[in-house]
């Protein structure tokens, strides 16, 4: 090896670290992991308009249901884990039915045509109100992408919680209990 | 003594620099035209193509057949009707929703600008090693033999004939 290219050589290695250094940092911060899914920038923000009918053709509009603690489930009945879930909802539905300050649930649905979403409601119990979503507003507004995923907005109208994937009764239950304790 | 190409290029040189600076002039236009007005439709399309699928790998909004892209759609058209927002407020407000995953085109801020930088700079670089070792190569043929240089050329040719 030359003098010259004897005299190059740490730069060249130094050159070649860097950019692979920079490489690394880049993806060491990317987070892979699935509990990013229930991040959201409106978690601590006022709850996006949700306007829509139920399937009983009453109308819904989140920003009229402030004053209560509110539940919303994204739902599609063709979906395993909703399937999975909505026992579990039935049971937290009737828990919150028997207190003073219970949440209000409701299902909100933008997939399956009113007569099947009836029919897995008649089938498989569930007296809240479901909201249609025929055009995913309100799903796009929230960012969901897949289902099931539950939010929970406090009276105030704010976005306190996301939930991906499943949830069981008693898990939404004392999470809910420890918003309620914790304060507006 | 200069390469006949050197010299030929030094005789030419305002051509290419023409050329150089038409090519320029050319690839500033085609980045930067604006066809003008475009239609709905249009508009529905460049931004459906610029998100990806948030549930699917390799898809584009706009490709995508399943529900969660079907809904960023309707979305995209109902903003895009409303004509309250630009493309890129459009993409940056499912963004906000969706997460940057969704973004098929790198933002050119923070760490994603690095997506653009690193191509440019190792072009930069390749460019500049090319230079010097042209320059090298020139150097090596403009060299004169010393007479050291044609002692040893014209021993070996006389080495040569004596055979």
């Amino acid at each position: 090896m030359s003098e010259r290219r004897r005299r190059i050589a740490p730069f060249v290695v130094l050159g070649v670290a860097a950019v692979l250094g920079v490489l690394f940092v880049v993806l060491a911060q990317s987070d892979t992991s699935r509990n990013d899914n229930v991040s959201s920038f409106l978690i601590g923000k006022p709850a996006p308009a949700a306007t829509g009918t139920t399937l009983d053709g009453e109308p819904f509009d989140l920003s009229r249901r402030k004053g209560s603690w509110v539940v919303l489930n994204f739902f599609d009945p063709s979906c395993r884990p909703c399937v999975h879930e909505h026992p579990e909802l039935v049971t937290f539905h009737a828990e919150q039915q028997t207190l003073a300050d219970g949440a209000e649930l409701y299902t909100v649905i933008n997939r399956g045509s009113d007569a099947d979403v009836q029919a897995f409601f008649d089938s498989n119990g569930g007296g809240w109100p479901v909201v249609k979503d025929p055009t995913g507003a309100i799903s796009v507004d929230f960012g969901v992408a897949q289902v099931p995923e539950t939010w929970i907005v406090d009276p105030n109208g704010i976005v306190r919680q996301r939930i991906a994937g499943e949830v069981t009764a008693t898990f939404l239950s004392s999470y809910l209990q420890q918003l309620r304790e914790q304060g507006l | 003594m200069a390469s006949i190409g050197w010299k030929r290029f030094k005789q030419q040189w305002f051509a290419w620099a023409l050329l150089g600076v038409v090519t320029g002039l050319l690839l500033v236009v085609g980045v930067t035209h604006d066809s003008g007005p475009r239609t709905p439709e249009e508009r529905v399309e460049e931004i459906s193509k610029r998100l990806a699928c948030p549930i699917c790998d390799g898809e584009s909004v706009f490709e995508s057949r399943n529900n969660a892209s079907a809904s960023i759609r309707t979305e995209i058209k109902a903003q895009v009707a409303a004509g309250e927002r630009s493309n890129d407020d459009i993409i940056a407000f499912i963004e906000q929703r969706y997460g940057a995953q969704v973004l098929l085109v790198p933002r050119a801020s923070g760490l994603d600008a690095l997506v653009w930088a690193l191509p440019v700079a190792v072009f930069v670089c390749a460019a500049a090693g090319l230079a010097v070792a042209f320059s090298r190569w020139r150097r090596a043929v403009d060299t004169v033999p010393t007479a050291d240089d044609r002692a040893l050329v014209d021993a070996a040719l006389d080495a040569e004939d004596r055979r």
